[in-house]
């Protein structure tokens, strides 16, 4: 755009700058001719006085060498008749009674400048010069005027692509960096930090000092949001806590087996407010990093029986098949935030595949870590939201609908086992979805623990 | 514009006066009827030299053009006396006879056949007047200009020791018309 507005301007200078030129020549060609017809005449006057035709002639003659782009000229007499002609060598003989036009000194015709230039004495007309003269440096001129216009033209439309080329690379650069960053944070939640402005004056420091204001304000209502989290967690827990204490005495005390039934739906209702609420209670932990790890050695092949079968009790549809078992492998971990993990994943594997009837636990070891897959058959997960199942609130779009949670299970197990050091992997097409978790084995305890606790 | 109105009135008065000179010089037989164009041509150059010619005495009065001899110059000088001036002065012609009454003349044209030699013409022209003839010859004897015909066309010869003898002085323009005589 910058560059097509450069060559529309110089284009149109150049156009401006050849024309000028070219009639500037012509002005100037036509006083030059006017002169020299002034000349002439004022040495013909003798000439046509005394009706001497042939000094008339050698008058003339002289332009051949004078002036050689006088093509022809004639002496007319105060009759307009001709007194005396010349003519340049392998040119022809014009009549320039034709075109004579009273009082019009110079005329353009045919690429030629014709000049009729009256000769006066003492106020007494006595005859008229006429000239003919080629133009011919008026091609020249405009060849090499629109070769140098195109030349500057050329050089002008190259200094301004590169400067456009410059500008635009310094702009990019910078916007590109802004960009870079801005996808950075989109991608880590990390809204805590600030783009580096460069010390910019201009649009795009404007725009990077709003980003970062608008960081600020995310900032400042995670924050809020956090703190709402954390307070009303805290405050439905203990309420819940109470409904579920005496439900459970309820239960116990309860002899009718109709009631019975009842309080044991309430006492199961109880139950999964109480997870939920422990959910967002560990989000809340999580947040503001008071999260500790009680790291001991476990057996995790023991662990995972022990989920397993907890776990085989409540699910009804699903048979939870465990088909392979690993035997004396020790890691330091926290027993119950694993199984935790474990109790989400296999959960989450139930949830999502309502028209299957198995979930498939198996396991490995390699010298460093042990892995834990837990696959089930449901409607798996899109390529492009793998990644952000593991965000916080996020469930996946559509065929979540009829499905409750809050979308923190994930996080809440990213978070756990990051905090032990291991990761959790999902590979995912529809109908086979495995949840990977790899745990270090123990080597280094003592740090670990510290670690996990610092955190 | 009052003042414009005598100058046209004038200038035509002249006009007319032309006009019954010619329609009167018609209907007059002339013997030489051929000869007029040329006359006229002679006439017209005789006018043309005096442009040419710096006049180091100028005329007193009237611009003053002898004719020695019997010439229809004499009539076309007439009729060029009546349209034009000199620097500013009217133009007068005169008519000699003979040598003897040549009298004050800014120039003095010796018409063909007048009989009298350049020497005896000479004799009794005045410093100061330029001499012209149309006779073959008669510049090398002291004439300062000279009619010749030179390809049926009407040319003329200069001496310009008569002219710088006369005290008057030709100017190159005219001089490279001419044809110098020694």
């Amino acid at each position: 755009m910058q560059v097509f507005t450069s060559v529309i301007v110089l284009f149109l200078c150049f156009t401006a700058f050849v024309l000028y030129h070219i009639k500037d020549y012509r002005a100037r060609k036509a006083n030059s001719m006017i002169s020299l017809a002034q000349v002439l005449g004022t040495n013909s006057i003798s000439a046509i006085q005394f009706q001497d035709n042939e000094a008339g002639k050698n008058i003339l003659a002289d332009l051949r060498t004078v002036t050689p782009e006088v093509l022809n000229a004639a002496i007319l007499d105060a009759n307009n008749k001709v007194f005396a002609t010349y003519s340049r060598a392998e040119v022809y003989n014009i009549d320039f009674t034709k075109n004579f036009v009273k009082g019009q000194q110079t005329k353009f015709v045919d690429k030629n400048l014709l000049v009729y230039k009256p000769i006066n004495n003492n106020d007494e007309m006595v005859g008229t010069i006429c000239l003919r003269v080629e133009l011919s440096e008026l091609n020249t001129i405009i060849k090499t005027q629109y070769t140098i216009a195109f030349i500057l033209l050329i050089i002008g439309v190259a200094l301004a692509f590169v400067l456009a080329l410059i500008m635009q690379r310094y702009i990019s650069t910078r916007l590109l960096s802004l960009v870079k960053f801005m996808n950075h944070v989109g991608a880590t939640d990390n809204y805590k930090t600030h783009f580096v402005n460069d010390g910019g004056n201009d649009e795009i420091s404007v725009l990077s000092t709003v980003f970062n204001k608008l960081l600020d304000q995310i900032t400042e209502s995670q924050q809020r949001k956090d703190e709402f989290i954390g307070i009303a967690s805290h405050e439905l827990k203990t309420p819940l806590t109470s409904i579920k204490a005496y439900l459970q005495v309820l239960e116990k005390r309860e002899h009718d087996e109709r009631n019975k039934v009842y309080v044991q739906k309430s006492l199961e209702n109880a139950k999964k407010l109480e997870n939920l609420v422990y959910d967002l209670l560990d989000v809340s932990k999580i947040q503001s990093g008071q999260l500790v790890l009680n790291m001991a050695e476990i057996d995790i092949d023991v662990l995972i029986d022990e989920t397993i079968t907890a776990f085989q009790i409540i699910s009804k549809q699903h048979e939870i098949i465990r088909n392979d078992t690993l035997s004396g492998i020790i890691v330091t971990a926290d027993k119950q935030r694993i199984e935790q993990v474990l109790v989400n994943l296999l959960s989450n594997a139930i949830k999502y595949s309502p028209d299957t009837n198995r979930v498939i636990v198996s396991t490995s070891k390699t010298d460093k870590d042990v892995t834990i897959r837990v696959q089930d058959f449901g409607i798996g997960i899109a390529n492009e939201e793998q990644d952000k199942v593991f965000n916080r609130f996020y469930r996946i779009k559509e065929k979540s609908g009829h499905i409750s949670g809050f979308g923190l299970g994930l996080y809440i197990c990213n978070d756990i086992i990051n905090r032990h050091h291991g990761t959790i992997r999902i590979e995912s097409e529809p109908g086979n979805t495995i949840f990977s978790v790899s745990l270090p084995l123990t080597t280094k305890k003592v740090n670990e623990t510290e670690a996990a606790v610092y955190e | 514009m009052p003042k414009i109105k005598p100058a046209l009135n004038l200038r035509m008065l002249k006009r007319v006066l032309l006009l019954l000179l010619i329609i009167v010089s018609r209907a007059i037989p002339v013997t030489a009827q051929d000869q007029k164009p040329e006359a006229d041509l002679k006439a017209a150059f005789i006018y043309n030299f005096t442009k040419y010619i710096e006049w180091t005495n100028p005329p007193p009065e009237n611009f003053v053009i002898g004719v020695i001899g019997t010439s229809p110059i004499y009539q076309s000088l007439m009729e060029i006396a009546l349209l034009k001036k000199v620097n500013e002065k009217f133009i007068v012609i005169k008519r000699f006879e003979n040598p003897e009454d040549i009298s004050y003349c800014n120039i003095l044209f010796v018409a063909k056949n007048s009989g009298y030699s350049p020497a005896a013409i000479l004799d009794r022209v005045q410093r100061g007047t330029l001499t012209i003839s149309e006779e073959t010859g008669f510049a090398a004897q002291g004439m300062a200009f000279n009619f010749i015909i030179s390809n049926q066309k009407l040319k003329f010869e200069v001496n310009p020791k008569a002219i710088n003898s006369a005290g008057l002085k030709a100017s190159s323009q005219l001089l490279k018309l001419a044809t110098i005589i020694n």
